[in-house]
């Protein structure tokens, strides 16, 4: 099965011009260079990626692990909500 | 200068297809067709990815695209350099109808249609009128004013002009000056289909655009840019630039009367505005670009104008429309046509006005048509824009002597 870090990373190089081997987790969304509309228009893509809504506030986005870490909740959230109204 | 239009990608292709005849103007390729009651444009042929990187490919909407690389162009012939201070004396003047329309039009597809949650955190941005010249002012490091003007179909031929003055005037030394337009869209086009000034597909649709004619039915949408680099003279003789001409006369009216009917009024007296900045008379006009629309009203309203304006003289000056081939760049035509002007002063060829085949007894001045004029004497030549919402700009460049 595709890691989550795996999508993440693939649709990173889908939209942006970077050196994959810079691309890790614990990589810090500053120092892969991406400024604050930078990460806002990634989340964007994130959501539409992995069919979520990413809440606009109150969410700790720092690192690539951040990402991961938000994305595994909010998916696993989403699975459970279906299986629930099944 | 630089420019991107449905008949070529550089200054020079663009010009040698005008004096060839070549049009632009075919059979659109976008999905829509079909569902319009006329299917032609003058597209552009541009590639976005070959220009740039995928995150700019992705999130500027054609226009700044567009815009971006005129510019680029423009400061490359121009061999332009900007040392510290300077930056703060040089700007960004663009001119565009509607900006990025392609991008709010594509957005609300998402959000009415296919009822996204979210819409693109880029939309605003790449929306917005003044994208395009804040992204040039960005790319050369241009401090000073950075503005963006809406006039309808003669935006650039202001942006340039307003350019000019602020040089003039002492405001600024370098300007980057013209204007944008990328408006082929499903919703655009019925939006102009509705008001009925779109050209009819002739049986060849090249040559559907007949400015002039009798037979005229009306403009075809095009698209594209074209951006000037404006400096003051002393600047540019001290660095020793190649010089195109010099802009000497800018005429801006309004016609005051209404909306969408052009008033023969608010063009002469916009003609006539330049030629008094410029300090000459009519009788030192050698080449007109014509606004030439080839709608009913326009071309005779400017028949009218240029006669007004030039008394007999207007007989003898050759007047071209050029949108005749590249269509109608809307608020990019001015700085379009300014280019096809200038190029004819540096090749002494006036492009022809294709399609011309019926005379028409109301419009009885010489179009030069379907024939390009080679090895003429042009010193000063005009360029002629005119709009819905009625502001008028005129432009006057003479040869550099």
């Amino acid at each position: 099965m595709t890691t989550t870090f795996e999508r993440i990373k693939k649709l990173f190089l889908e939209n942006v011009d970077f050196p994959v081997e810079r691309l890790h987790p614990e990589a810090t969304i500053e120092s892969i260079g991406l400024d604050s509309l930078d990460k806002i228009e990634f989340l964007f893509a994130l959501e539409k990626e992995f069919d979520i809504k990413i809440p606009d506030r109150e969410v700790k986005l720092d690192s690539i692990q951040d990402m991961i870490s938000v994305i595994e909740r909010l998916v696993a959230e989403q699975y459970a909500k279906q299986e629930q109204s099944v | 200068m630089g420019l991107i239009s449905p008949v070529g990608n550089s200054c020079e292709e663009f010009f040698s297809n005008l004096v060839a005849g070549r049009s632009g103007i075919k059979r659109m390729s976008s999905d829509f067709v079909g569902r319009l009651s006329v299917n032609i444009a003058a597209e552009a042929y541009f590639n976005a990815e070959a220009y740039f990187p995928k995150k700019a490919a992705r999130t500027l909407d054609r226009v700044s695209q567009f815009a971006i690389v005129a510019a680029a162009q423009a400061w490359l012939d121009a061999d332009m350099q900007l040392a510290g201070d300077e930056k703060k004396r040089a700007g960004v003047y663009l001119g565009t109808g509607m900006g990025g329309a392609r991008s709010l039009e594509e957005s609300y597809v998402q959000l009415f249609k296919q009822n996204v949650k979210r819409l693109h955190p880029l939309t605003i941005v790449m929306v917005m009128n003044n994208a395009a010249a804040s992204y040039i002012s960005m790319a050369y490091a241009m401090k000073g004013p950075c503005l963006t003007f809406s006039t309808a179909c003669s935006s650039s031929a202001v942006a340039i002009g307003e350019a000019f003055r602020l040089i003039k005037h002492g405001y600024a030394d370098v300007m980057l000056a013209g204007g944008t337009e990328s408006l082929l869209t499903y919703g655009i086009f019925m939006s102009w289909e509705s008001i009925g000034t779109l050209a009819l597909e002739a049986d060849d649709p090249s040559t559907s655009c007949r400015p002039f004619s009798k037979d005229r039915t009306g403009f075809v949408l095009g698209e594209g840019a074209a951006i000037l680099v404006l400096e003051s003279l002393e600047r540019a003789k001290k660095r020793g630039a190649r010089i195109y001409g010099e802009v000497v006369g800018y005429g801006s009216t309004a016609d005051a009367d209404h909306i969408t009917k052009p008033s023969v009024e608010g063009q002469a007296n916009a003609i006539a505005a330049a030629l008094e900045e410029a300090g000459i008379s009519a009788d030192k006009i050698d080449y007109i670009n014509a606004h030439g629309t080839a709608t009913v009203v326009n071309d005779i309203a400017e028949t009218r104008a240029i006669k007004e304006i030039f008394g007999q003289r207007a007989y003898h000056v050759p007047i071209s429309s050029t949108k005749s081939m590249h269509g109608h760049l809307l608020g990019a035509a001015g700085a379009v046509e300014l280019v096809a002007a200038v190029l004819a002063l540096k090749y002494q060829t006036a492009p022809p006005t294709a399609n011309l085949t019926i005379p028409d007894p109301e419009c009885d001045l010489d179009y030069v048509p379907g024939k390009a004029r080679t090895g003429l004497n042009l010193k000063t030549v005009m360029s002629n824009s005119f709009a819905f919402g009625g502001t008028n700009a005129v432009l006057i460049v003479k040869k550099h002597e």
